[in-house]
């Protein structure tokens, strides 16, 4: 379905689904700092504000710490209570960046494979995602070199490109969009044949990812890693800010009587990540834990769901601090 | 018993420790009894599988089940204390409840040693992952050739399962060669001295018609995987259990992965011709 809206009507649709009691969760500026976050009026939506939330949409879904269960102790008795996932709000999602909603089928994949993870499924279920192209980007963005694009509409319900002139085009590619558009269908024009701003320009070419998996998929052991990797301190930002990584912890937090249990993001980079209690660590190097970073990325997820586990934010190089450029060292790795 | 419901994945059973058993003075055995009646009868898995057992307030451990699948209405599991959830369970007492989550993984092919001599090779705290297909082969001994035991720790007190050796001792249809590192031994110690690749290749079973399970910690299995090729088994007749660190143990949390294989779902049983395939990751 395609429809036009204009800002001052997306601004009473959002309005009006935040009435509605509908989380709605759009890039935000807090304390200086843009962040995916609840809003409570439309007018909170920082949609200028460039170039990218500081982390990326999937903690919609994802949370960095959730419940998973509580327990309690009296005597020799435990209690353990359920989370009710009804407890999950709905939740539209706006002005979602290409990168981070194309990462959402992504991580669908690993969720959704044998067992079911109804905590990012439910909340997944409940989420209606509108994407916005990009019409600004900087030197870290690479969506373009991993196959996508400022116009991708990958993971998008409702997808909205800015038009001279004002406004948006407006494409829907689910029922969750559809349903959107036909229940404010007041707020909603037929498109007109307005041109749409221009997109942010590629910053580096495509990359041949299917070379890039040939050379990983021989050269798990090469003095490349070392000098790939020396530098990297473990600090573990660039998985907490990307759209993609998923690896969690599992922790009881609580007392001797009663606690929860939870599910928290963590890292490969981190060197208690595999780090057996016997003192034993398969990835006891820090080039060994970056290893499995490219490695996981670009071989092993396609592996496995057949799709690339980075969708070119470029969140990890802009936060990186010392400095490593996951887009350089594949674009090298395509070149040799 | 892989449930696939939209049930929360990561809610344990409730069990309550119906027996403490020292093994050694750090290692521990739970008998486990699960609090709901309609899961102690629907509770199944086979020799091989592991489980998440819970000690609530200090988290979540990954061991084997050690029991035989055979023996039902309890599970088992053998753990030694060496970190915080671990020193947890082990403070839990007769009548105490914890939680258990699975069975996870696979587990190993036991129709298809049908007709075949075994023998388990086994080193130190390495004992309980072979110790349910033991129990579940000695169970069904009529389906099974010839059944050889080597296991080896590095001192008499470090073996686990003392009272089982004996009872395989005494069997007849057992052969059990039991060993200790040298050093390890004590006045009355009635088996071998010598270190588990060394007392295999004396003890030199048969290869043909037969398959071999290997378990113990990895310089063991590095020095043992040699002797066996020597004594003619192909990598396909010998068979071993992957440890790597886990949480979820349902191929979602990312940790436990040997390059693109992970150890949750692929294993932790594997072959050793699937181990040599494998990078260096373990």
């Amino acid at each position: 379905m395609q429809k036009y809206i204009s800002q001052q009507n997306l601004n009473i649709l959002l309005d009006k689904l935040i009435a509605a009691g509908k989380r709605v969760v759009a890039p935000r500026l807090n304390a200086g700092t843009l962040l995916y976050e609840p809003l409570t009026s439309s007018g909170e939506w920082a949609q200028q504000a460039a170039p990218l939330p500081r982390r990326s949409g999937k903690e919609a879904f994802f949370p960095l710490c959730e419940d998973i269960m509580s327990y309690e102790k009296e005597g020799q008795q435990v209690t353990v209570t359920d989370i009710d996932p009804a407890r999950f709000p709905e939740t539209v999602l706006v002005g979602v960046r290409p990168c981070d909603a194309a990462a959402v089928p992504v991580l669908d994949a690993v969720f959704s494979w044998d067992y079911k993870d109804q905590f990012f499924l439910e909340r997944r279920r409940k989420t209606t995602i509108i994407g916005l192209a990009c019409t600004s980007g900087d030197d870290a963005c690479f969506c373009t070199a991993v196959g996508l694009a400022p116009d991708e509409t990958k993971g998008s319900d409702l997808f909205l490109t800015p038009v001279e002139g004002g406004g948006y085009a407006c494409e829907t590619f689910s029922e969750k969009g559809d349903a959107l558009v036909a229940n404010h269908q007041e707020l909603f024009a037929e498109p007109n044949n307005s041109k749409a701003l221009p997109l942010a320009a590629p910053q580096i070419e495509k990359f041949d990812l299917k070379k890039v998996k040939a050379w990983l998929d021989d050269h798990f052991e090469d003095p490349a890693w070392d000098s790939i990797a020396t530098r990297c301190v473990g600090c573990g930002a660039c998985a907490f800010v990307c759209p993609a990584c998923h690896c969690f912890d599992i922790v009881d937090e609580g007392t001797e009587k009663s606690g929860k249990r939870r599910k928290n993001w963590d890292a490969c980079g981190f060197w208690k990540f595999t780090h057996h209690a016997s003192g034993h660590n398969p990835r006891d190097q820090q080039p060994k834990r970056y290893r499995n970073r490219i490695m996981h990325k670009f071989k092993y997820y396609d592996d496995k769901f057949g799709q690339t586990l980075c969708t070119g934010c470029g969140r990890c190089i802009r936060l990186c601090p010392v400095g490593i450029d996951i887009a350089a060292i594949v674009e090298d790795i395509s070149k040799k | 018993m892989c449930d696939h419901s939209n049930k929360n994945i990561y809610l344990p059973f409730l069990a309550t420790v119906a027996e403490v058993i020292d093994e050694t003075p750090d290692v521990r055995t739970l008998k486990l009894v699960f609090q709901d009646e309609a899961v102690r009868d629907s509770f199944t898995f086979r020799a091989g599988q592991f489980a998440e057992y819970s000690a609530f307030g200090a988290g979540e451990s990954t061991f084997c089940i050690a029991s035989s699948p055979t023996r039902k209405g309890h599970i088992e599991c053998c753990f030694r204390s060496v970190g915080r959830v671990t020193e947890e369970l082990r403070r839990l007492e007769v009548g105490d409840s914890m939680g258990v989550r699975g069975p996870y993984g696979n587990s190993f092919p036991i129709e298809e040693f049908f007709g075949k001599n075994l023998v388990f090779v086994a080193g130190g705290i390495a004992l309980p992952p072979l110790r349910t297909l033991i129990w579940n082969c000695l169970d069904w001994r009529d389906k099974f050739g010839d059944i050889t035991i080597v296991y080896g720790a590095r001192t008499e007190s470090d073996l686990v399962y003392k009272r089982e050796l004996q009872e395989w001792q005494a069997r007849g249809d057992v052969r059990l060669v039991k060993t200790v590192d040298p050093g390890g031994n004590g006045p009355q110690w009635d088996g071998k001295v010598g270190f588990v690749p060394t007392i295999l290749e004396e003890t030199a079973p048969v290869a043909e018609n037969t398959i071999a399970l290997v378990c113990g910690p990895p310089i063991m299995i590095k020095f043992t995987l040699p002797v066996l090729e020597k004594l003619g088994f192909s990598d396909e007749q010998v068979y071993t259990t992957l440890e790597n660190r886990m949480k979820c143990g349902l191929g979602k949390c990312g940790r436990c992965n040997v390059g693109n294989v992970y150890v949750c779902k692929d294993g932790p049983v594997f072959t050793a011709k699937q181990v040599k395939a494998m990078p260096m990751e373990f």
